[in-house]
């Protein structure tokens, strides 16, 4: 018994479809006649295995959603919790309207697209530059090191921050090393996207290289020496073995990261910012939090979360749409 | 016939290919030195503000007030690890944190572990619904109130459930592990399969032990967060008793830095001014646990599919 | 950058509608018709309550009861089930306790959660006005004011201490009042600016009376050092405000005007009979012109605006600044003791310097206090638990035992005579230093979840002589009057609320470039121009709205 079986070279990370052998296929169907008693029967246990995690999605995840009928019903608190009226687009016009609101947005933009860029290639390269390094408890060593910071609080970094770029810190006194006036960089609306996004990279960096460097045992080590015998030096071998051996994991985190890359930091901006920095440092979240503070409109909040979220998943979609076109590699 | 270029498993890493004594070039040599002195730059950025704090538990509290403290402890003294530690309410709470963390990354991992197999199935039909289900929740939630009043009703509040079930899940860690499921071959489950091996025997047999290197990390990944979650437990834990050790460090290091107390104003409760070297020491306490982990997680990395079992 | 989970941090989402719950968030189905009769009829609701109960009678309930209640875990002294304040207050009351334990660092968040949710204690202390407007509307928490008949020692000590205008500073457009404040006799004048006494010796200056004395002292300070700030504020991260909050505060009150932590859009302008903006007062201006002077005569740090306190103090301990904003606690528990390393070092709180308005003082002398949830109106313990609370936090037994304990055990003496001693080996902030039991550790008491308010009297016995005679020269100042009441409806504050922030923003942003001088103050005109284009106007408009339509309806 051999059923034919096709397999398609995987390249990226969609591996080739798969006949599923065992069960042998009564009616020799195409695909898409594939009924569901089919299917059911077919790959029950398969389905099996996924009911547990669709209770959790349903009932932890879909199931709160519902609360977020609020954004388009007056949330009058003391009415009931879904709202009291509907108030139709009421909500999402008074932060269409609202000046600072888009000023907000616009940091926020930037600020998510600067840590997206900065912090995206750099695990990768130090991965790399890890992967060259030849004593093994040399590279663990470093490697363990360097996710330190991935451990620190909030708090605790915000305050490393502020000590370092104080007048009498490090950064300051290497300026008055070389005679330059001490710089109040945490006054400055010019340098706040270079400190958050630095502090980023420095904080995510050494975890980030953790899935790289399992990705990177995934490689067939046979590979490498097929390589070095048709000649090619250790730039070539990076380029030509390793780079595309970790290219689905590479396609995987960028497009989850340009998914979520408007999710910056809401402590750590709190921490950091202060009003003179606001024209740079302010972004929806922080926005938000002092406007509830003062208030606290529910329904505005959940007005602009809805446009966040559906920003997010447009551009996820984007993403993966563009990946699989042009690179041949997609999340689904 | 398979050619060894289509497919990508991964193996044992073979010994670095400088065993093969060609001479490296003076570029690479030039290379190596770059790449030692950016390691080193990389080592003591991110090592630094932690021997700070280490040496910070260790120091004095005026030493640490006058901010003279910076790689090694002034005025070393162990009096505040004493102070920490003889606290019972510390060791509650960190016992609670361990509690917490083992249960709720067994149940994400089992969790996770089963829907990224499924996930990875391009066969199966509705595969992509239950790809959407997943994603969507990553970009819309309920809010803080009905999620509180969902676990209020289901009557997991004070129980270690409120923080063990709503985060099962997350959906980062899913689309990972389905990747590196995909990136499996194919032919060695439908060599199980002719075996007679059922989809629960392939998992558990075939394919789980082949992907321990994705398995390790999520592993990792998941308790990482969970170690270091305060919120969850923070918000349906009204009992001292049950709080992770984050929550008594959050409530320590901002009850000090006086973020809680711009609203404190003048009433007659200010905050005592919880010592600095507490703070420190705390900080430390809770992060070498989970450190120590990953050094036992590394060597899974090494470890891969074997080749031969494909070949021809 | 995303990764599993974002760590250890409020997510955004988190933030973003953990922030806006701090708004009322009732539950399903919730009525909110409870606030409207005044007391109503009580007769099912007196299980558990004194059939006569007055001021200076020990509240004991006629059978053991419980009430739930949220508890603020501070970290000085975290929360422990055994404090013997617990074991003797149910021993003098018959009540004990349900709590919810929420620790200091995001005790509102919970709040509003649980208070959103439906799911509140009975009792939620903590609360400073006007956290408790967002819970008015559905209907969640209680206008207590419709219960004071029950609660006789409030009553008797806005009568004695003349609170009125005080408690009508809480007042909602309804004309009640939902938060149970805490009552103070006085304002309670405790910030104010610390000095190096020694360098003020050393350089031969006396104690500065008024802002301008001060100016003077941090010039001769200067001439002899200088290369260092004498002055490098804290208090002013984070927000809001546009840094050196507490300094900002105390010079508003001594200019006439609000700023830093005591900034509010309006100001009640007596001649003008309205209310005016703040932020566009000359008054207000003139505090930026003091700040910005000193900043530009390098007498104060420009980091004041944004540092930590961390920073601020370290600079302090270093014996690089010499001049600092205090309250009494800090005198003690940090400022003297960081400069315990310089030999000859000493420090103290000068009484607060005087400006414009010379020797008066602002203040409320109201202070946070209780929300009570609405549903506890249909239990039948009501009564009882009214008058409960009325003992332990209004009446003088309740308070000298909330604060300092048990006669006999942690303390000797009476407040009264001033014969008032802690026990011996019973320690407190400053007093009684060689005391190795703190009061509020190990026995749980003045813990500032229950002791609060209260007489001059029982104030000054917390306070070492030092602070004595702080307060001595405090309290030879008059006391300025509060504005009026001038309460929005919820339709007028959801428009408000936008406003507010965005001036707020400005006010803040724009206040802190006067100052470091990054603007200079010749453009104060064209500042005021542009905070009318975000809507001052339109705010004081409403504002004055209010305060007519209050006073119409309300007198």
């Amino acid at each position: 018994m051999s059923t034919p079986r096709t397999l398609d070279p995987p390249s990226g990370a969609r591996a080739a479809p798969r006949s599923r052998p065992g069960r042998t296929r009564r009616h020799p169907h195409p695909r898409n006649r594939l009924t569901w008693r089919r299917a059911v029967r077919r790959d029950w246990r398969l389905y099996s295995l996924v009911i547990a995690p669709l209770l959790f999605f349903a009932l932890f995840r879909y199931l709160p959603m519902i609360g977020n009928i609020i954004a388009v019903r007056r949330y009058e608190p003391g009415g009931s919790l879904f709202g009291d009226e509907w108030v139709g687009l009421h909500y999402f016009q008074m932060f269409w309207s609202d000046p600072t609101f888009w000023q907000v947005f616009t940091n926020t933009l930037i600020l998510g697209g600067l840590t997206l860029l900065f912090t995206f290639p750099v695990p990768i390269i130090l991965a790399l530059l890890l992967n060259e390094v030849r004593t093994t408890s040399v590279k663990r060593f470093v490697q363990s090191v360097s996710y330190l910071p991935h451990f620190l609080s909030i708090v605790v970094v915000a305050a490393i921050i502020t000590q370092m770029l104080d007048s009498n810190g490090v950064v300051n006194q290497a300026l008055h090393a070389v005679g330059h006036a001490p710089i109040l960089f945490l006054q400055q609306p010019g340098w706040f996207r270079q400190i958050y996004v630095s502090s980023e990279v420095w904080q995510t960096a050494g975890w980030g290289t953790i899935l790289y460097l399992a990705a990177l045992t995934t490689i067939d080590g046979q590979l490498y020496e097929q390589a070095r015998i048709d000649g090619a030096n250790r730039w070539q071998q990076t380029w030509h073995v390793t780079l595309p051996g970790i290219r689905p994991t590479m396609v995987t985190l960028l497009i989850l990261n340009i998914g979520t890359f408007m999710a910056v930091g809401f402590e750590k901006i709190l921490l950091l910012e202060n009003p003179l920095t606001y024209p740079t440092a302010d972004v929806i979240s922080t926005y938000l939090y002092r406007v509830g503070v003062v208030s606290g409109s529910f329904s505005y909040a959940a007005a602009i979360g809805l446009f966040d979220s559906l920003i997010g998943l447009t551009l996820v979609i984007s993403a993966n749409y563009l990946s699989r076109r042009l690179v041949g590699a997609s999340l689904w | 016939m398979v050619t060894i270029s289509e497919l990508r498993p991964g193996r044992k890493a073979p010994a670095p290919p400088a065993r093969v004594r060609i001479k490296p070039s003076r570029g690479y040599r030039v290379f190596q030195v770059v790449n030692a002195v950016i390691l080193i730059g990389v080592v003591v950025a991110t090592l630094y503000p932690f021997v700070n704090i280490l040496a910070q538990s260790f120091s004095s509290e005026s030493a640490i007030r006058q901010g003279s403290v910076n790689l090694i402890p002034h005025g070393f003294n162990l009096t505040t690890y004493k102070t920490v530690m003889k606290d019972s309410t510390f060791w509650t709470n960190y016992r609670n944190t361990v509690e917490y963390t083992v249960v709720a990354t067994f149940i994400s991992m089992v969790l996770t572990t089963c829907y990224a197999y499924v996930l990875s199935k391009h066969h199966l039909k509705g595969r992509s619904v239950l790809i959407g289900i997943a994603v969507f929740t990553m970009f819309f939630n309920g809010g803080l109130i009905p999620n509180y009043v969902l676990v209020s009703q289901l009557g997991l509040r004070n129980t270690l459930w409120a923080i063990v079930l709503p985060n099962a899940i997350n959906v980062f860690n899913l689309l990972v592990m389905k990747a590196f499921f995909e990136s499996l071959p194919g032919e060695l489950e439908e060599a199980a399969a002719v075996d007679g091996l059922t989809t629960y025997g392939i998992l558990w047999r075939i394919v789980l032990p082949l992907s321990k290197a994705v398995i390790a990390t999520m592993i990792l990944f998941y308790a990482v967060s969970f170690w270091n979650s305060w919120f969850s437990a923070f918000l349906y834990m009204d009992r001292s008793d049950l709080f992770p050790v984050t929550v008594y460090l959050r409530n320590l290091i901002a009850g000090a830095t006086g973020a809680g107390g711009m609203n404190e104003g003048t009433s007659s409760d200010t905050s005592l001014q919880v010592a600095a070297s507490i703070q420190a020491v705390t900080v430390v306490l809770t992060v070498i646990p989970i450190l120590s982990i990953y050094p036992f997680i590394q060597k899974y990395f090494v470890s891969g599919v074997m080749l031969g079992a494909v070949k021809g | 950058m995303n990764g599993p989970f974002t760590k250890n941090t409020l997510s955004r989402r988190q933030a973003l509608f953990g922030a806006a719950g701090i708004a009322a968030l009732a539950v399903a189905g919730c009525s909110n018709s409870s606030g409207g009769k005044s007391g109503g009829d009580l007769s099912g609701n007196r299980d558990g309550a004194m059939a006569k109960y007055g001021v200076g009678d020990q509240f004991k309930a006629t059978s053991p009861l419980t009430f739930s209640i949220m508890v603020l875990s501070n970290p000085g002294y975290p929360y422990d089930a055994k404090w013997p304040f617990w074991s003797e207050l149910t021993k003098r009351t018959n009540v004990s306790f349900q709590p919810t334990v929420v620790p200091l660092s995001d005790y509102n968040q919970k709040r509003s959660v649980m208070v959103g949710a439906g799911d509140a204690p009975t009792i939620i202390p903590k609360t400073y006005h006007p956290a408790e407007e967002a819970y008015i509307a559905s209907g969640a928490i209680l206008p207590v004011s419709d219960y004071l008949d029950l609660m006789p020692n409030f009553k008797d000590k806005v009568a004695k201490w003349n609170l009125q205008g005080d408690l009508d500073q809480l007042r909602e457009a309804d004309g009640k009042y939902y938060l149970l404040p805490g009552l103070h006799q006085d304002v309670w004048a405790d910030y104010s600016i610390a000095v190096r006494t020694d360098i003020l010796q050393k350089l031969n200056i006396a104690v500065p009376q008024t802002w301008d004395d001060v100016h003077a002292m941090l010039r001769t300070m200067k001439a002899a050092y200088p290369n260092q700030y004498p002055l490098s504020d804290r208090w002013s991260s984070p927000g809001p405000g546009p840094g050196a909050n507490r300094l900002m505060a105390t010079l508003g009150d001594a200019y006439g005007t609000w700023a830093g932590w005591n900034y509010q859009h309006s100001w009640w302008d007596a001649t003008a009979g309205k209310f005016v903006y703040t932020g566009a007062m000359d008054q207000y201006k003139q505090v930026l012109q003091y700040l910005n002077t000193l900043v530009s005569e390098k007498l104060m740090d420009p980091e004041s605006l944004t540092q930590t306190d961390d920073q601020a103090k370290q600079k302090w301990a270093n014996g690089q600044t010499f001049v600092i904003s205090t309250n009494a606690q800090e005198v003690i528990n940090t400022l003297r003791k960081d400069i315990a390393h310089i030999p000859g070092a000493t420090v103290a709180k000068i009484p607060v310097p005087m400006g414009p308005m010379g020797a008066t003082k602002t203040g409320f002398r109201t202070e946070n206090g209780v929300m009570i949830s609405a549903k506890a109106r249909n239990s039948k313990n009501f009564v009882a638990m009214m008058q409960f609370i009325d003992w332990l936090w209004y009446s003088d037994a309740g308070e000298l035992f909330a604060k300092w304990g048990i006669e006999g055990t942690t303390y000797t003496g009476s407040v009264d005579d001033g014969t008032f001693k802690l026990a011996p080996d019973v320690t407190w902030a400053g007093l009684n230093p060689s005391g190795t039991q703190n009061l509020q550790v190990k026995y749980g008491f003045f813990n500032g979840v229950f002791a609060y308010g209260g007489s001059t009297k029982l104030l000054d016995s917390q306070f070492p002589p030092e602070e004595l005679a702080f307060q001595n020269v405090m309290n030879g100042r008059r006391t300025l009057p509060l504005p009026p009441p001038h309460p929005l409806s919820a339709d007028q504050r959801e428009q408000a609320t936008l406003w507010e922030t965005n001036l707020l923003d400005y006010v803040d942003q724009q206040s802190a470039k006067f100052i470091l001088g990054q603007r200079p103050l010749s453009q104060w005109d064209q500042y005021v121009t542009e905070l009318k284009g975000r809507n001052s106007d339109q705010y004081i408009n409403l504002i004055n709205q209010a305060y007519q339509s209050y006073k119409q309806k309300h007198g």
